[in-house]
């Protein structure tokens, strides 16, 4: 699964994390936290995104990503690993 | 211990929000409970179900609240606080709390354990992949959070709080109510009896209890009567200071009595149901001959309508109508006293009893029940009864509407 696979997932799980979002475009230059997502709702997405992909990794390995590619590249990377 | 004295200007309740089988807001509320309509089925919610082939829990389930959340918001609530959140916003626009300055706004809601289905639920789906619980689960779980969202929603500042006093939390959080109001803690406060979302595991242990009846109808104060039967229910009453709301006046809380009694568990106990109705009457500057209207706790277990007869002859309340709300929406365990409290403030202003259903051999004729159909009453002085396990007893005072109580 490629890094732009990874992203249209964790764009899917912030639309229907926050459905407000439905017909806002998003891209991987987007950042969730601009977006209007708030913190337990990031942490929320991101676990549906891991389970998703089958990656089971500590939330704190997570920290760092600016916006939706950096997060699916990270994601994209402990995948391999 | 009761007032010394009756408090000249007692604070009344001017915002109504119910939640029941009977559907959604007070309109389905009053014609269901006027008309006597059963709505006692099998428990079909996910959660409810044994699974092994054994005969279903009979009850009654609510159609689902509307949706006046957030979608974000929504999707994180669960049936407890979207019931929540319905009654709430009914009662507060009726009583017109926006004019109220939100420090001055205060929410109390009853009940404790209140969303353990949507636990087990949790339990099944997440039991082989905990390391995905959802984040929420971390706070969601709490009662308290019922509080939290509705404080997100609408502009309470003041406080808000729970209080757990089982099956009369809802009586007990209007009890607090009338205390934070009296003392000038805040000028409205929200008494709100949550709905206690039952699981399987609960449901079974109130059978094993010897509590639970069979069905497919409850039949409370009949000879029949085999244990209560769950009602899904939410309500919220707004009780303020005379003058410190918008909404027109349902009625004046007298007087309140909220005692316990030493039991640890299910046993009623007829002398501390004396007590509290004696504590609430005696605050209300009233005896037991100027209640023309009683709603029992009557839940239909066999021990606890035995006490209450005994408790209300006593008193010597056998010149009051009387009637058995639970009969109709169930027992809404943790709602109960706050639904129930607001099928009386609501017959109180129809001028209308609602009949007690599936009363067809009384245990004491002696008794004036409302059976039948409903029936013409102008209630003056009611008195509320609310009792919990654990050992609580509440007794609840309402007068009608200043100027029409005499």
């Amino acid at each position: 699964m490629d890094s732009d696979r990874i992203a249209e997932i964790i764009i899917a799980e912030i639309r229907s994390t926050v459905p407000e979002l439905e017909a806002q475009p998003i891209t991987r230059g987007d950042s969730m936290a601009d977006l209007g997502v708030d913190s337990i709702e990031r942490s929320e997405i991101i676990l549906a995104t891991l389970e998703a992909i089958g990656l089971k990794v500590p939330m704190v390995q997570l920290h760092g990503p600016r916006n939706i590619g950096e997060l699916a590249d990270l994601l994209h990377a402990k995948s391999k690993a | 211990m009761p007032s010394p004295r009756p408090d000249p200007h007692p604070p009344v309740v001017t915002g109504i929000g119910v939640a029941s089988g009977l559907g959604h807001g007070k309109d389905a509320f009053r014609a269901g409970l006027f008309e006597g309509r059963s709505v006692f089925a099998p428990l079909a919610r996910p959660g409810r179900q044994r699974g092994d082939g054994s005969p279903p829990f009979f009850g009654v389930e609510m159609p689902d609240p509307p949706s006046i959340l957030p979608p974000r918001v929504e999707r994180t609530a669960g049936l407890s606080g979207r019931a929540a959140v319905a009654v709430l916003d009914e009662a507060w626009r009726e009583a017109g709390l926006d004019r109220v300055s939100p420090e001055r706004i205060g929410l109390i809601v009853g009940g404790s354990n209140l969303m353990a289905r949507e636990q087990l639920l949790s339990l099944r789906d997440y039991a082989d992949r905990l390391d995905f619980l959802p984040p929420r689960h971390g706070h969601v779980f709490l009662d308290t959070d019922i509080c939290g969202l509705c404080a997100s929603q609408f502009p309470i500042r003041g406080f808000a709080h729970t209080i757990g006093a089982a099956s009369a939390s809802g009586a007990a959080a209007i009890v607090e109510a009338v205390e934070a109001v009296r003392s000038g803690r805040v000028d409205a406060c929200i008494a709100l009896g949550a709905l206690q979302d039952v699981s399987l595991m609960d449901l079974q242990g109130f059978r094993a209890l010897g509590a639970l009846g069979a069905g497919p109808v409850c039949r409370p104060m009949d000879t029949g009567h085999d244990g209560f039967l769950y009602g899904e229910a939410c309500a919220a009453l707004v009780v303020t200071r005379p003058g410190h709301s918008a909404g027109t006046v349902y009625g004046r809380v007298l007087g309140t009595g909220f005692c316990t009694d030493g039991s640890r568990g299910p046993e009623p106990n007829s002398e501390a149901q004396v007590r509290a109705a004696q504590d609430a009457l005696a605050a209300a500057g009233l005896v037991a001959a100027d209640i023309d209207y009683v709603n029992g706790h009557a839940t239909g277990t066999p021990s606890g309508d035995e006490a209450e007869l005994a408790t209300m002859r006593r008193l010597g309340l056998g010149h009051a109508r009387g009637n058995a709300t639970k009969s109709i929406i169930g027992h809404g365990l943790s709602a109960a006293g706050a639904v129930e409290a607001a099928a009386v403030l609501i017959q109180m202003r129809e001028r209308l009893l609602h009949p007690t259903l599936h009363l067809d051999a009384p245990l004491d004729e002696a008794f004036r029940w409302v059976r039948g159909a409903a029936q013409e009453h102008r209630i003056r002085h009611a008195l509320k009864f609310s009792f919990g396990f654990g050992g609580t007893n509440v007794a609840l005072v309402f007068g009608a509407p200043e100027g029409e109580a005499t």
